[in-house]
């Protein structure tokens, strides 16, 4: 299972602001977005934005029984991806992974592991692969080159990169020049960026960067009170896809 | 002929494992966010680029060039007799610069790029006064206001530095200050508060906060401060004519120390030689963060008003004795330099203050340079390692200013 390019991505925090709004929401963006994130709300969103962070405090289940209230995230999107810490999940990959599969994800990206938990790519990717899904990674504009080539190299749904320091929080970098520098390292391997994307120049300059897929989460949420207006967003975004 | 560099050298790109990225707390405003309030936008771009090598802009390379740089790379043939046992020590000299360290070299492109971004005055923090100075320089050529807080005990003691800074057009405040509410509740809790440089970054940010076409600038831990320096290790890897065995520099923030050796360490981890080079990071046994802090998420500042950075750590309200002169006072070490102590590509050795300083007289007695006592802290590590090593063997260190200024704490051992 790949991605089309180019895409469009959306990071929603399952459950929140409540269940019925969360469906609701996935009902909505059906056929407006190429991948979805599903996070998976943690108690310690350590490297998110101040919104993002919100959802995750104020989602109305915690954990994984948050991901569970949908059982087959397939019927929204062709390619759901599920998003949380893995700082929650150490000692319990196996049955992460179980359940990612039991509602039809086909990945997990976990923020955190790289950073933090370096030593558990090689486990992380074989959990994985024996529970049929597809390994992906989150890296920064700083992650090293040499990490980088290595993580290509597992054959991963995509590589994420953060374009800013956390979610949602804009500041003056050369966003473009990472993108295109990150793309020189990792060859053909499905390049996803987002962090604060809320215009649809940004998404085309950030396509012509070299990014396959652009995801947008902050200022989605920030309009999720008025599904109408949130969905408006999407639409705009597209209109950067080439 | 060795040339003033193209380009800064990013080591990010090249560690072992990946930098954490910043981090606000859970309580308070973003502390990211307030990045793009107060610091020169280049600087933050700089922060986060990927980009192995940053290209030097034309006007930042002509200023480096007026200023003395290269700067020169000598060999301590004084020093090396007083040892007496055929180790060859060699230094590279950054207090042949006009501010006596290191620092401009820093200082030069931060008030520049906070310039091009319409600033008309510029706000830090320091503690020996090396980085105030620096700064004074620096927006005196580049043609802006400076407005430097310095620790309260290094303001009594260095006397001189702060008249420099003041000849270079400076404000100069002591910190605790009564101009920031940060300075203001220092004092109140403790009208004798020594100050620290975490406190006085506070109040530097604050001061940044309180009026317009100010910005702040850092004056060490962040990661482009310490890329900014990586001149003189680009220079030094063009001067000595040999491979060293040991390249060591002293720390307080770090980036004396990454400015000479990250350039060495970077072709290690690429396979691009020195494999057998040793890198030795010293710092104060008064802020002894790299042999006993905690690797941690932490706050560059007391005031807690920066994102929180992962390092080593004393915490980000440690406050130094008062008794001790010798510089390096800061909690915490830059997060790359954190990373590579963690890793142990790079030692770390803590020295107490006499212990530096009387190796700073050894330095100063055969080699007729009064070291600044942070760089004593090297040349301790480098006379130590050198009576151990064998005939042959090459050391580099920093010698990363001078100690004209510093009389105060020669004081104590002379």
């Amino acid at each position: 299972m790949g991605i089309s390019r180019p895409s469009l991505g959306l990071y929603l925090t399952a459950t929140y602001p409540s269940i019925r709004h969360f469906i609701e929401v996935l009902n909505g963006v059906r056929g407006l977005v190429d991948f979805l994130e599903i996070g998976i709300p943690t108690g310690n969103p350590k490297y998110d934005g101040p919104v993002i962070r919100v959802t995750h405090h104020g989602a109305e289940l915690k954990g994984l029984e948050a991901v569970k209230v949908v059982d087959d995230y397939g019927r929204y999107s062709r390619v759901p991806v599920l998003m949380g810490y893995v700082a929650d999940y150490v000692d319990s990959l196996n049955e992460t992974a179980s359940v990612a599969r039991s509602v039809n994800a086909v990945s997990i990206l976990f923020p955190d592991l790289i950073f933090d938990y370096p030593e558990l790519i090689d486990r992380y990717v074989e959990v994985m692969v024996s529970n049929g899904l597809r390994p992906s990674f989150f890296i920064s504009s700083k992650t090293p080159y040499k990490l980088v080539k290595r993580l290509s190299e597992y054959n991963p749904l995509f590589i994420y990169l953060g374009l800013y320091a956390a979610t949602g929080i804009k500041l003056p970098i050369y966003v473009e020049q990472n993108v295109t520098t990150i793309r020189g390292i990792i060859g053909d391997t499905f390049l996803v960026v987002g962090f604060a994307v809320n215009n649809p120049d940004m998404v085309k300059s950030l396509i012509k960067a070299g990014a396959d897929g652009v995801v947008v989460g902050t200022a989605f949420i920030q309009r999720m009170s008025n599904l109408e207006s949130a969905l408006s967003l999407l639409k705009w975004l597209r209109g950067g896809l080439p | 002929m060795t040339n003033v560099p193209t380009h800064w050298y990013n080591i990010a790109v090249d560690l072992p494992k990946p930098l954490p990225p910043p981090m606000d707390p859970y309580e308070g405003e973003s502390r990211i966010t307030l990045l793009n309030r107060i610091m020169p936008s280049e600087l933050l771009h700089q922060e986060f680029t990927a980009l192995q090598y940053v290209p030097i802009p034309e006007e930042v390379r002509d200023i480096y060039a007026r200023l003395g740089r290269p700067t020169p790379l000598r060999r301590a043939r004084g020093l090396e007799r007083l040892i007496g046992n055929g180790v060859k020590i060699y230094y590279k000299f950054e207090g042949a610069l006009p501010g006596g360290s290191h620092k401009l070299n820093t200082a030069v492109p931060q008030v520049y790029y906070a310039f091009r971004d319409g600033a008309k005055e510029v706000a830090t923090e320091t503690g020996a006064g090396q980085w105030g100075l620096a700064v004074s320089i620096a927006a005196a050529l580049i043609g802006v206001k400076a407005t430097v807080f310095m620790t309260k005990s290094s303001f009594m003691s260095k006397r001189q530095r702060v008249l420099f800074m003041r000849t270079y057009g400076a404000t100069v405040y002591p910190s605790p200050s009564e101009v920031t509410k940060y300075g203001i509740e220092a004092l109140k809790a403790n009208p004798n508060h020594p100050g620290s440089l975490g406190l006085a970054i506070s109040e530097a940010i604050d001061y940044t906060l309180q009026g317009e076409g100010r910005r702040y600038i850092p004056g060490s831990v962040l990661e482009f401060v310490l890329m900014h320096q990586t001149v003189i290790g680009q220079e030094a890897i063009e001067q000595i004519p040999e491979e060293p065995d040991l390249v060591v520099g002293c720390v307080g923030g770090g980036s004396n120390f990454a400015g000479l050796t990250y350039p060495f360490i970077g072709a290690k981890l690429r396979g691009e030689g020195f494999e057998g080079t040793r890198f030795l990071a010293v710092e104060s046994k008064a802020a002894p963060k790299l042999t006993q802090g905690r690797y941690e998420y932490d706050f560059p500042d007391s005031g807690g008003l920066l994102p929180m950075i992962r390092m080593l750590t004393l915490g980000h309200n440690y406050v130094p004795p008062p008794s001790h002169a010798a510089g390096l006072r800061y909690h915490g070490a830059a997060p790359s330099l954190s990373l590579l102590v963690r890793e142990g590509i790079v030692e770390a050795r803590a020295y107490t203050q006499e212990e530096a300083l009387e190796a700073g007289v050894m330095f100063a007695r055969s080699e007729g340079i009064v070291p600044a006592p942070e760089s004593s802290h090297a040349i301790r590590a480098v006379i130590d390692e050198a009576r151990r090593m064998p005939k042959g063997s090459v050391i580099l260190f920093n010698l990363s200013g001078h100690g004209l200024l510093d009389p105060d704490a020669y004081e104590r051992v002379s």
